[in-house]
Formats: structure tokens, sequence, C-alpha cells
């Protein structure tokens, strides 16, 4: 039996939003492919990685795997880092860590 | 609800996967390439594999851009000459023809999701593991003795695979890092 297809209403609605969030995701990406400049890309993938935090939450409920929230912590604590690495990477060059 | 929520995953992996391969300037696709780490880390969650998206958070959010950015520093980042890569229309319809008839005949040997008669619920090949592993390779964890006896030669090329890439990030560390002055 696929997990979350034959669940409740309200896991239902919970699933929905996580949709609603991913078709979001889609339209953020936008931001993404036409730039213009790196900012604009590292803002764009920074909030999608917002985006993704919020949809593993609400998947931790919509499939009853309580797991998915210690994922959803790790992107919380890592989805700074590659804005930082690449800040630092534009402003000095050659300068990562 | 599950099959809409996977539908929009598609979409966002799908886009981001072509991007990935069709941007032109190098600083944008390794920023590109993390949105497309995200979506493949929500598919492993979807799929109920969070050890494996646990995984592909860390690395895929973390690691891989900063592996990424430092080796952007020991080479040239050129000035894209245009916005997106071309296409080689003829030649990607070939590869994509390929590729269709690839998946349909392969499509039906995977098993369903679930299905209590694929391979791993064959309760025979279990039932031998846990009755002859101590016999057969003298190690009481009976984990330890399909990692390490059993299929030792994979685990033995799995563990030359990660020291080839430890020591490869080792060296590109080395010279932009540890040898500043």
């Amino acid at each position: 039996m696929i997990p979350g297809l034959s669940g409740d209403f309200v896991t239902q609605v919970f699933l929905l939003v996580a949709a609603g969030f991913m078709l979001l995701a889609v339209a953020m990406f936008y931001r993404a492919i036409v730039g213009p400049t790196t900012q604009d890309r590292v803002l764009a993938v920074n909030v999608l990685g917002t985006n993704t935090v919020i949809v593993l939450a609400l998947l931790a409920v919509g499939l009853g795997e309580q797991s998915l929230v210690d994922i959803a912590l790790v992107y919380a604590l890592l989805n700074f880092l590659m804005a930082v690495a690449i800040s630092k990477f534009t402003v000095e060059r050659g300068d990562v860590l | 609800m599950s099959e809409l929520f996977a539908a929009a995953l598609f979409v966002f992996v799908l886009v981001t996967a072509v991007t990935t391969a069709l941007l032109r300037d190098v600083l944008a696709v390794v920023v590109v390439f993390a949105a497309y780490s995200l979506g493949m880390a929500l598919f492993y969650a979807f799929l109920l594999a969070p050890d494996v998206a646990m995984t592909e958070a860390a690395i895929g959010a973390g690691v891989t851009t900063l592996l990424l950015l430092l080796t952007l520093t020991k080479t040239n980042r050129t000035r894209p000459d245009r916005w997106i890569e071309g296409v080689d229309l003829p030649a990607l319809a070939v590869f994509a023809a390929l590729l269709i008839v690839l998946v349909v005949t392969l499509l039906n040997s995977i098993p369903a999701v679930g299905d209590p008669g694929a391979a791993w619920n064959n309760p025979g090949v279990t039932q031998y593991y846990i009755e002859n592993a101590y016999d057969d390779t003298g190690v009481e964890n009976a984990v330890t003795a399909v990692l390490a006896g059993y299929r030792g030669f994979d685990t033995f090329g799995e563990a030359v695979v990660v020291f080839a890439a430890g020591i490869s990030s080792l060296i590109v560390l080395r010279q932009v890092v540890f040898t500043r002055e």
C-alpha cells in the first residue's frame, strides 16, 4: 500500500498543501533560471531551501514518518551555507571557507 | 493527494535538472545544482528513505557546493558568451527515443511499491542468512556478516571509492586552504 493514499481527511489536506508548496517551488525556480546575477540565483535557491523545510515538515505529518522532521532540521541548519560560501567567493575571490 | 505532490515534485526536479545542464555560467550552475539536490532529497523523503534523504541533505546542501566552489577558485570562470547552451536537436531526439525504449522495456521488470511477491520479501533468503551467517563467516552480527563477508568485494569496492574521493578532496583543499600564507 502506498503511504498517504488511504489516510484520513487531515492527512490528505497536509499532502495537498505540500503539493501546493511544491508548485510554488517551480514558480520560485524561475528567478534561478533567468538570474540575471548570481546573487539573484543564490537568493532564489535559499528561498527554495526554506520551502523544502516546510514541505518536509508537511510530509512528516502527511506520511506519518517522524524521521522526516530530522531531515528538515538538517536542511534548516545547512541552508545558509551555500549563500555564505558564494558571498565570500564573489566578494574576496578565491576565499570560500 | 500524494500523486499530485509527486507530479509537482517531478516537474521541479525535471526543470532543475534541465537548467543545470543548459546554463552556460559555471557559478550559476553551482547554485542551480543545489536546487536540484533539494528536489532529490524531497524525492527520497517522499519514497520513505529518510537515511538517504538525510545524506542528500547534508551532502547536497553543504559539501557539494563548497567542493564545486573550491574547484572554481582553482580554475577559470570564463565570462559566458551566451545565456544557455546550444542544443543539438537531432542528437537529442535520438537519445530521447533510445531512453524511452529502454525505460518502456525495463519498467515491467521493476516490482511495484510494496509488492509482497518482490525479492526483498523472500523469507528463504532471510532465513538462510539468519541460520548460516555465523557458521559461514564467524561474525556474530548478521548485518556485518552480509556486509563484510557475503558481499565483501562489493564493500571493498565502496571503500576504495570513498578513499579515492577523500584523497582527491584533500588534494583540492590542501591547495586552496591549507597552503595559504
